[in-house]
């Protein structure tokens, strides 16, 4: 009667707290876990192969459904690959709109991080918060491009349109209260004792271990790695603006959560110098109707908000289509750091681990 | 006054039931609007506005025109209402799912056992002392007959309600262990060992106005608690006040201390498996509870049925005019607007705080609230001696 056993339970796919259809197989030791594994291709698509099928210029709208909280971060990875391959050049201003554009993505996609993670630690309104000011983002998506969320903002070569009229106001008011937003979130959290308490020394993941897994993104820099290929490896228009990257040597969930919050300072702070520095002329690079691929192969990483996300392409002699085409996904790399963050605790940090990691099981099913 | 015969008593007693339960039932259904709307609020959105099924069927009939109310500055409030009809529509009409590998008996038991230990606490609740109304001579049967401000006038309430209270524990304990299935189990678990664990400090925070006024009779503890003593009984007992609130939070399962059901770790706890009314047991055995802790608090902790602290009372009372001289006297109306202030506490701290974790939980329980809490009874037991 007395068996002293270990429980095995799924944790998802239907879960509140996997973000998605991540399955998660534990072993409790009552509440502690002993064994964790992710079950991962539960909303696998094929996006790689239906790409080899695609033009180049169609490739990317697959490019949002990856990641589709940063699709705007993926459709930048996606453009400049294939610019690398084609060997184009993109006018100056489109960089500038890229990485503005690129940075607000960023401030998105760390709102929905904050949001879940929040709510997953029990915070329900900060919840809502987040997805008020993410609601002002995807409006300017909206001005910019059309769509709000599978954006395929950009273009091989450029922008297929310069920015609509107005677009400057809207961004200016959104600079002069995001700050104020940012500290209505961290008056919530930041010195809040139970929130300190549930991330403090929480899912640590050191940085040898961080870099023996190949994660990056500000789970690396929580660690102290200062890597990011804005500053490593400067695209678009990175090389010309002034930013800081923040990193924390605590390695836990809390110095993550510290990480992006001082991230979207410095996107806030992106964003000004580009709108600032704005310069005039064409948005779109002269190109052929159809382009066609030498032998050629190329792999090309951009600092997407959950880490580094790369694009291998290679080419075919006269084909208008990628003949290999794969995807570095950020989300998919990192979560193989759940288990050693997980392993040992309890049953409430793997869902602070989970929410920490930032994944999308989009990406990570591609 | 007329000496009533056994049919007469056993009338005014169903009355008094009658009115405790409508009570219940009219405050616990608005503190479950009110959390829609006073989280919603709290979170920069509307809360619920209407019943989501556009015009068809009987939920549709309720949401008919209620649209128009948000044009009117104070019913704009009120438009979700219907919903809270068509939720107690839903929950009883809908299919109740019974788990196959389920222990039947033990599963039927327990939404019961919470739902009855949650609403028989109140009969010992007294909303005010003595008379609460007479009938009036012409009145048929009962003429003349008066009815008491609580249904059971007991000499050892105090302790009624917290074995009571208690029971509810095994209501959630069983839930959890009768669904055989993992995430309930857990839930179960947590409860057993995060409830009992809170029952210490809470009786132990309770012990102090006994101490203070000398009695465990509700009614008594409740007045001599708000009259006796300066500002009602909270500036001798303020710790044993907040003390006394986070073990209510705790027993009642609210955030953050919701381990037993914590939504994004255990999917929905000790209830994932169950549908239909016996879910809506537990739901409403949830709110009851949360009232029965409010009523609590406001009793020993808040004054009661009396509107003013000791003291201010005197002051004021030659200065209210006629009409409003019933504002000196206790009155059940007070004591429903202090635990209505309790229960918006709940909310507004489920709007700001995350949740503890398992482990946490039970540190804060036996490390921090119960030395605490035996400091308070100290503290209580030398006001005793020196003071009163």
């Amino acid at each position: 009667m007395f068996k002293n056993e270990e429980m095995e339970v799924n944790l998802g796919p239907q879960h509140p707290s996997t973000h998605g259809v991540l399955r998660v197989k534990l072993r409790l030791d009552g509440e502690t876990i002993t064994h964790c594994r992710p079950m991962i291709g539960y909303l696998h698509r094929g996006v790689e192969k239906i790409c080899e099928n695609q033009t180049f210029f169609q490739g990317q709208v697959w490019t949002d459904r990856m990641d589709y909280c940063s699709a705007v971060a993926n459709n930048l990875g996606w453009a400049e690959a294939n610019e690398k391959l084609f060997g184009i050049t993109v006018p100056r201003r489109a960089q500038y709109i890229r990485t503005m554009l690129n940075e607000f993505n960023r401030l998105a996609s760390h709102l929905i991080w904050l949001a879940t993670h929040a709510l997953d630690i029990g915070a329900m309104t900060v919840f809502l918060y987040a997805f008020r000011e993410r609601e002002d983002i995807l409006d300017m998506n909206e001005a910019f491009c059309g769509s709000r969320l599978t954006t395929t903002a950009f273009r091989i070569g450029g922008l297929r349109e310069d920015l609509p009229p107005g677009f400057e106001k809207l961004v200016t008011k959104f600079l002069a209260k995001f700050p104020s937003c940012l500290e209505e979130y961290e008056n919530l959290l930041s010195e809040n004792r139970i929130w300190k308490k549930r991330t403090v020394g929480v899912a640590k993941l050191s940085a040898e271990d961080a870099i023996a897994l190949g994660v990056t993104g500000p789970v690396l820099r929580a660690a102290g790695v200062p890597y990011d290929i804005r500053k490593a490896f400067p695209y678009a228009a990175y090389a010309e603006m002034d930013f800081e990257v923040p990193t924390k040597t605590e390695a836990d969930t809390y110095a993550r959560y510290l990480v992006r919050m001082e991230e979207m300072r410095q996107s806030a702070r992106i964003i000004q110098q580009c709108m600032d520095g704005m310069p005039e002329g064409p948005v779109m690079a002269k190109l052929p109707k159809i382009l066609r691929a030498e032998v050629n192969e190329v792999y090309h990483a951009t600092e997407a908000p959950k880490g580094e996300i790369g694009y291998y392409l290679v080419g075919e002699k006269g084909s208008g289509n990628p003949y290999r085409f794969h995807v570095r996904a950020p989300g998919f790399i990192n979560l193989q750091a759940l288990p050693k963050m997980a392993e040992g605790g309890l049953i409430a940090d793997i869902v602070a681990a989970i929410g920490t990691l930032d994944i999308v099981l989009g990406e990570i099913d591609r | 006054m007329p000496i009533p015969t056994l049919s007469q008593s056993i009338v005014i007693t169903l009355i008094q039931c009658l009115l405790v339960v409508v009570f219940v039932f009219v405050v616990v259904p608005l503190t479950v609007f009110a959390e829609r709307k006073v989280l919603g609020y709290l979170q920069q959105r509307l809360g619920s506005t209407r019943v989501a099924s556009g015009h068809v069927g009987i939920t549709g009939w309720m949401n008919r025109g209620m649209w128009k109310w948000g044009r009117i500055p104070v019913l704009s409030y009120w438009r979700g209402i219907p919903g809270l009809v068509a939720d107690i529509l839903k929950l009883i009409l809908k299919e109740d799912v019974i788990p196959a590998k389920a222990d039947k008996f033990v599963f039927f038991i327990a939404p019961a056992l919470s739902m009855v230990s949650a609403v028989v606490v109140f009969a010992a609740v007294s909303f005010v002392p003595g008379v609460f109304f007479t009938f009036p001579k012409w009145f048929p049967f009962v003429g003349g007959l008066p009815v008491s401000g609580g249904i059971a006038d007991i000499n050892v309430g105090l302790l009624w309600i917290l074995g009571v209270a208690s029971v509810g524990v095994y209501g959630i304990v069983l839930a959890g262990w009768a669904s055989n299935s993992k995430y309930p189990l857990l839930g179960g678990l947590r409860s057993a060992a995060q409830m009992v664990s809170y029952e210490v400090p809470l009786a132990i925070s309770l012990l102090a106005p006994v101490v203070l006024s000398a009695s465990l009779n509700f009614a008594e503890m409740s007045e001599r608690m708000a009259v006796g003593l300066p500002f009602w009984g909270l500036v001798p007992q303020v710790l044993g006040f907040l003390i006394y609130l986070t073990c209510g939070f705790a027993e009642t399962n609210r955030l953050p201390f919701d381990m037993p059901e914590a939504e994004n770790e255990l999917v929905a706890g000790f209830h994932t498996e169950y549908s239909g009314m016996k879910f809506g047991f537990f739901y409403l055995a949830e709110y009851i509870n949360m009232t029965v802790v409010a009523a609590l608090a406001a009793g020993f902790f808040l004054g009661g049925p009396w509107l003013l602290p000791f003291g201010l009372q005197g002051l004021l009372n030659p200065y209210l005019p006629g009409f409003l001289s019933w504002f000196g006297e206790p009155h059940a109306i007070f004591f429903a607007v202090k635990i209505i202030f309790i229960l918006f506490t709940y909310i507004w701290v489920r709007g700001t705080i995350p949740r503890y974790r398992y482990d946490q939980v039970m540190s804060v329980a036996w490390k921090y609230l119960i030395p605490m809490a035996l400091v308070n009874l100290l503290l209580a037991a030398l006001v005793r001696c020196f003071a009163v």
